[in-house]
């Protein structure tokens, strides 16, 4: 089926989730993915869409601009190739980076910069400067060839030449500590887990 | 995408507040090795070691590496070893101590224990010579841990067998003089001993426990102290029962990560993974305390009337996070007041706020008891065996474990300093009073009964 990205930006109004929707609703699209967040009081949401045919984008633009005017909305609309786009970091683990330090111009051009040298893709990220101070919290997928130790030993040494401190922990770390379901092991030790001692 | 507070709050328990693994001990069954032949009775029990724990250290390293939690020490525990060496002579006991010493260097950990005799009803020939051999091997080895079940609920009090302590106690002090009388600070003498407890001194592999299990022992004191000051930073009104919630939310987390780091660990050596002790275990180094929470939630003089109300209140909100983090708790799980090992605690033993009696009401509320006491060398055996008796009681008639590790420190008063050095610490020399006084109540020896199991007030 026929799949298009949108997104929407505008300072934050209530009512703005209603209108975007109800325009893709009455186009005849079905809303497969959405994520929404309001960024220092603006508001921007991006929509994974499928419509039963193929859409015009610059025509389904117009129709959510049209229909939330009184919200000022940018909108962009991109169509999803149908080949199957293979996933950047295959089959990678995923793990938490922390960024703490002084807010510099820069800053997370140079840690995405570094990042993307040692082929880790960014999957989730908020940063944010409250005064003086930078915090970035980011998901990100490591390949197979880069072990967190050395990961972690080169965003050490990379953020003291920057004023800045980095973290890499494993994701179960923090599913552990948040969520009340039972515990559970990475994927890699089963890989690497066989039992090696002989009953 | 996880919440940016909760990212934050999880890594500041290990990147301020010192929250590692403390130990992930692999407890391995050795009744398979025995054999009446000394010679074949050593070789089994290090290929069977070798065959477990051969890659334990490596394994540890990967999920250390992985997970970005410090493991901090990596151990082994055995079949109480008079169980395992039981046809050996006294001298056969210590040929096995060096034979599990020299194994446990080689595969990289640094404390092996088991060395353990269970005597609470009574002894046998083996379980005595085992005791015998003690003063050579906690003289003579670096890394054999012992331990002694002298006592349970449902057996009573064996009073030959701490009556025997106390000279093993004398006698290794002596050996070991030139550290203090280090050599007792590897030795715990147990009532109602768990079997599953990854500790030391005191960690044996049980009854009751597969061929091989790995359990973990967390510890997060500075985390839970952390966790009590910001608390009152942003409520300093909160009452007592705000902050027991705030501890137990703390033990679930610490808990949990123990537990992950533990079935990763298992998981990778292929065996089965078997509990985590959530047990507040302090090192010397200051902000890794149970003295300093007791501090934070108010108790500023330790020893002070409160501290034992504090400490039964930190130990019960510890015991409820991590059961509910968790349903594969054990081994001690409390909060431990070894005093050499806690510079907040030692700090009250120098001042004199904190006495040999206070501590000995506070250990009826948590665990483990009189742990890591320094006492003067001329302290006589009975009234070290009745000083463990006294503790030992306070467990029978609980229904908890109790222990005592104490330190009679040859040459050395009340008031002298004995120092052990690394996570062993240091403390000032705490008086017995009225020492002497009970020595012939020792000397009746035989049995002290099992105590009534009702009509409990």
């Amino acid at each position: 089926m026929p799949t298009y990205i949108v997104t929407v930006t505008a300072a934050d109004a209530v009512g703005i989730v209603n209108s975007v929707t109800g325009t893709i609703f009455r186009q005849g699209g079905n809303v497969i993915e959405l994520s929404q967040t309001v960024l220092r009081d603006f508001f921007t949401i991006i929509l994974a869409v499928e419509f039963p045919e193929a859409k015009n984008t610059r025509t389904l633009a117009a129709a959510v601009i049209a229909e939330g005017s009184r919200f000022d909305l940018t909108v962009a609309v991109i169509e999803v190739p149908v080949e199957a786009v293979p996933p950047p970091v295959a089959d990678g683990e995923r793990f938490i980076l922390t960024v703490l330090g002084n807010d510099h111009p820069g800053n997370i051009h140079r840690i995405a910069g570094r990042l993307s040298q040692r082929g880790v893709n960014i999957v989730d990220l908020h940063a944010r400067a409250d005064g003086p101070r930078f915090s970035l919290v980011t998901e990100v997928f490591l390949p197979h060839d880069l072990s967190p130790r050395e990961l972690r030993a080169d965003l050490e040494e990379f953020g003291r030449e920057l004023g800045l401190e980095c973290f890499v922990q494993h994701e179960n770390i923090f599913l552990a500590t948040t969520e009340p379901s039972p515990v559970r092991v990475g994927a890699s030790s089963s890989r690497e887990g066989a039992a090696v001692v002989p009953h | 995408m996880y919440r940016t507070e909760d990212v934050l709050s999880t890594l500041g328990m290990v990147r301020q507040h010192k929250l590692d693994v403390r130990t992930v001990t692999m407890g391995i069954d050795l009744l398979p090795c025995a054999s009446p032949d000394l010679g074949t009775l050593q070789l089994r029990i290090r290929e069977r070691l070798l065959r477990f724990a051969g890659r334990l250290r490596a394994v540890c390293e990967e999920v250390e590496s992985r997970y970005g939690i410090p493991i901090v020490n990596r151990r082994i525990a055995v079949t109480p070893i008079a169980r395992v060496a039981a046809s050996q002579s006294a001298e056969g006991y210590l040929a096995v101590a060096k034979t599990l010493d020299e194994v446990a260097g080689e595969v990289g950990v640094d404390l092996v224990g088991g060395f353990t005799a269970l005597v609470q009803k009574g002894w046998t020939d083996g379980d005595r010579r085992l005791i015998s051999a003690l003063p050579d091997v906690l003289s003579t080895t670096k890394r054999v841990c012992s331990s002694v079940n002298v006592g349970t609920t449902a057996a009573g009090i064996n009073m030959d067998a701490i009556l025997a302590i106390g000279h093993v106690l004398k006698q290794t002090a002596e050996r070991t003089a030139d550290h203090d009388g280090f050599g007792c600070a590897k030795l715990v003498v147990f009532a109602n001993a768990p079997t599953d407890n990854p500790f030391m001194a005191g960690a044996f592999h049980g009854e009751g426990e597969a061929d091989c299990a790995v359990n973990i022992g967390v510890s997060g004191p500075g985390v839970v102290k952390a966790a009590v000051e910001d608390l009152l930073t942003v409520n300093p009104k909160a009452t007592l029962g705000e902050i027991a919630e705030e501890i137990k939310s703390t033990a679930f987390r610490v808990t949990r990560v123990g537990e992950l780091i533990g079935r990763e660990v298992a998981s990778r050596l292929g065996v089965a993974f078997g509990i985590v002790d959530l047990s507040l275990a302090p090192t010397p180094q200051v902000g890794d305390s149970v003295g300093e929470i007791l501090q934070a939630m108010g108790v500023v003089r330790l020893g002070a009337p409160g501290s034992t109300a504090a400490l039964a209140m930190l130990n019960d909100a510890v015991k409820k996070g991590g059961s509910f983090a968790s349903s594969s708790v054990g081994g001690l799980s409390g909060a431990f007041v070894a005093v050499s090992e806690d510079s907040a605690l030692a700090e009250a033993v120098e001042r004199g706020d904190l006495t040999l009696a206070k501590l000995e009401a506070m250990t009826a509320v948590c665990s483990v008891g009189l742990d890591m006491i320094a006492v003067p060398g001329d302290t006589d055996a009975e009234t070290l065996a009745a000083l463990i008796a006294d503790e030992v009681s306070i467990g029978v008639i609980n229904h908890k474990t109790t222990a005592v590790r104490v330190i009679p420190v040859p040459g050395k008063r009340a008031g002298d300093r004995a120092v052990f050095g690394g996570l062993f610490g240091e403390m000032v020399i705490l008086p017995i009073h009225a020492a002497s006084g009970s020595a012939a109540f020792v000397h009746h020896g035989g049995r002290i009964p099992a105590p009534l199991s009702s009509l409990r007030n």
